[in-house]
Formats: structure tokens, sequence, C-alpha cells
């Protein structure tokens, strides 16, 4: 099964948020997910710390040596392995991504995130290039606004896709669940049922978000 | 969305792991400026682990006195051990 790996040389756009709802969303659709923490900030790994959900298996500080063995190793049919990557340009970034299937890159609406993002479009091209192989990449825009389009975020999708890059609709919106996530643990079905885990958002709509953003992200691996 | 026969469709494919497709790899990476930023371990042989030991012929009760005196000065007890010859020389000399 499919190799996904979130990519992008700036911290802080939603990389990790990215691999738990995909994470959590594949588990719940029957996969066995391994997520590979290659974060120094290790939040994937904070987030296991809680009740996992079943079928995720979490490798913390996965370094440059490992990168390509483990991912082969986790690698398998009836497995989605899902690599979280630091947020700088290092040669662990570019080996995990001559390992992927389909590479996200995620970006908050502004121009310093799609400068700094599209270095690792450019570097998936030309891995492409050097190994002969197609990696399929695509952008997904973050932290977005639930209530409206901001005309900063309409004109850099209609600038990605003039540049023929695929754009994942819908974005992730800037969800308090998102963030509540990382400090409950568990996914975002067991934040719904559990009235315990208060995150004072509107769990339903980033539950809904989340399936919608893994459902795209699925027709892009068949 | 739910159901894991859908996903029994994705297949895992073969990647390119051999050694001379990784060095192709952190070439291109590298002109990038995708460089290897794995943090440097320290130089050199590791400290060994202090013994608070001295000389086995010291007398525990002084010896016990030399540590604390160092460890009030802030030095090490070889430190101080030269810190005390140097004292005993001079006033060698001067008798």
């Amino acid at each position: 099964m499919p190799v996904i790996v979130l990519a992008s040389p700036k911290g802080g756009v939603g990389k990790s948020t990215c691999a738990v709802l995909l994470a959590t969303q594949f588990a719940r659709m029957g996969a066995e997910v391994t997520v590979l923490d290659c974060d120094p900030n290790k939040s994937i790994t904070r987030w296991s710390k809680h009740t996992m959900p079943d079928g995720i298996t979490v490798h913390s500080d996965v370094g440059r040596s490992e990168i390509v063995t483990l991912i082969k190793a986790s690698d398998g049919d009836g497995k989605i392995v899902i690599v979280d990557l630091e947020g700088i340009a290092s040669q662990l970034v570019s080996r995990a991504i001559s390992q992927a299937d389909l590479v996200i890159v995620p970006m908050q609406a502004t121009a310093l995130d799609a400068e700094i993002g599209s270095e690792a479009l450019a570097l998936v091209r030309e891995e492409e290039e050097a190994l002969n192989r197609t990696i399929r990449h695509v952008v997904v825009l973050t932290k977005t606004s639930a209530a409206i389009r901001s005309r900063v975020q309409r004109e850099l999708e209609e600038q990605l896709q003039e540049s023929g890059i695929d754009v994942i609709q819908p974005s992730l919106v800037s969800r308090a669940a998102f963030s509540e996530i990382f400090a409950y643990g568990r996914d975002l079905t067991d934040m719904l049922n559990d009235s315990t885990m208060k995150t004072g958002g509107n769990v339903a709509a980033a539950l809904a978000n989340a399936q919608a953003f893994t459902e795209a992200v699925y027709e892009r691996l068949k | 969305m739910s159901g894991s026969n859908r996903l029994s469709g994705l297949k895992a494919s073969t990647k390119p792991t051999a050694p001379e497709d990784i060095r192709k790899v952190d070439m291109v990476g590298e002109s990038r400026g995708f460089v290897d930023r794995t943090p440097r371990k320290k130089p050199g042989r590791k400290p060994s682990p202090r013994t608070m030991q001295l000389h086995p012929k010291v007398l525990p009760d002084i010896g016990d006195r030399i540590v604390e005196e160092a460890e009030r000065l802030g030095m090490t007890q070889g430190q101080f051990i030269e810190h005390l010859w140097r004292q005993y020389e001079n006033q060698a000399r001067t008798e």
C-alpha cells in the first residue's frame, strides 16, 4: 500500500496535523497504518503517548540513515505508511520523498508558505527526473477560514493550478479540534462521542473536513 | 468512508532503495540545499565517570575534607591538590 510523505521545508504549516488526520481516518477505514515521526518537535510521538487508536503504529526519532529501510520494512499490502517530516531542507526530506507514492505539501495561504513550499515541489520534480519515476505530489492549503475563501487563498489556488500543481479540495480549515487532538490523543470520532474531550470548537465540522480530505487523498492513491 | 475492502485495491509498489539510487537522490537534494543536517556527536573521548576517589593512601577523613574544600572552591580535587603542592613548594623554598 502507499507511502504518503508530508513535506515542506517550512515549519508550522500543518504537516503533523495532516499526518494525524490521515493516519486516524485511514485506520478507521480498516488500514494498518505506520507513522514515521521524523520531526524533532515529535508532535506525532506526543500524540501517541495518549491512548492510541487501533491500527496505528508510530516510530519516533527516525533519522536520515534509517528512513529508507524503515519505510521499506513498513510498506506492504494492507498497510499505509505516513511520514511526517521535519520543517527544514535536509537530506532526510529528500530521501523520504524518493520513497513516496504521494507527497503532500501543506501550506497556508500566504506568499511565504507558497514560496518555501515550492522548494519541496521542485525537489520532487527533480527526483522524478533523476530516478526516472513518477512521484505524485499535491498541495493542500491549511488553516483556511471556515467562513470565507479569502482573496489570497483564491489567487494562490489559481496560481498553483495554472502551474499544473494538483491542489487538494477541500482545504484543511482552521479548527480547534485539529489542535486539541494532540492534547487528548485518539481521533476526531472519539472526540465527537466523548464528552470529557472538550475542545470548544465544532468537532462534527472538523471530522467532516478530515474525512473529505482523506477521501481526496485516497482518490489520488488509487 | 468505511470498509477495508476499499483499501484492498491499494498495493505496495517497488521503490528505489539501491545505494546508487540513494546517492542520486542525495545529490539532487544537495543541489537544492537539502543537505545532511543530522546533529553531529561531540568529538573526542567521552569523559570518564567521576569516582570521587583519592589516592588510596589518603586517610578517609582527610580525603573527605579535601573533597569538601575542592567543591567549596569550585575546582576538581586534582586542581586543589596542585594548588596545595605549589604552596608546599613555595614554603619549602623559603625554609
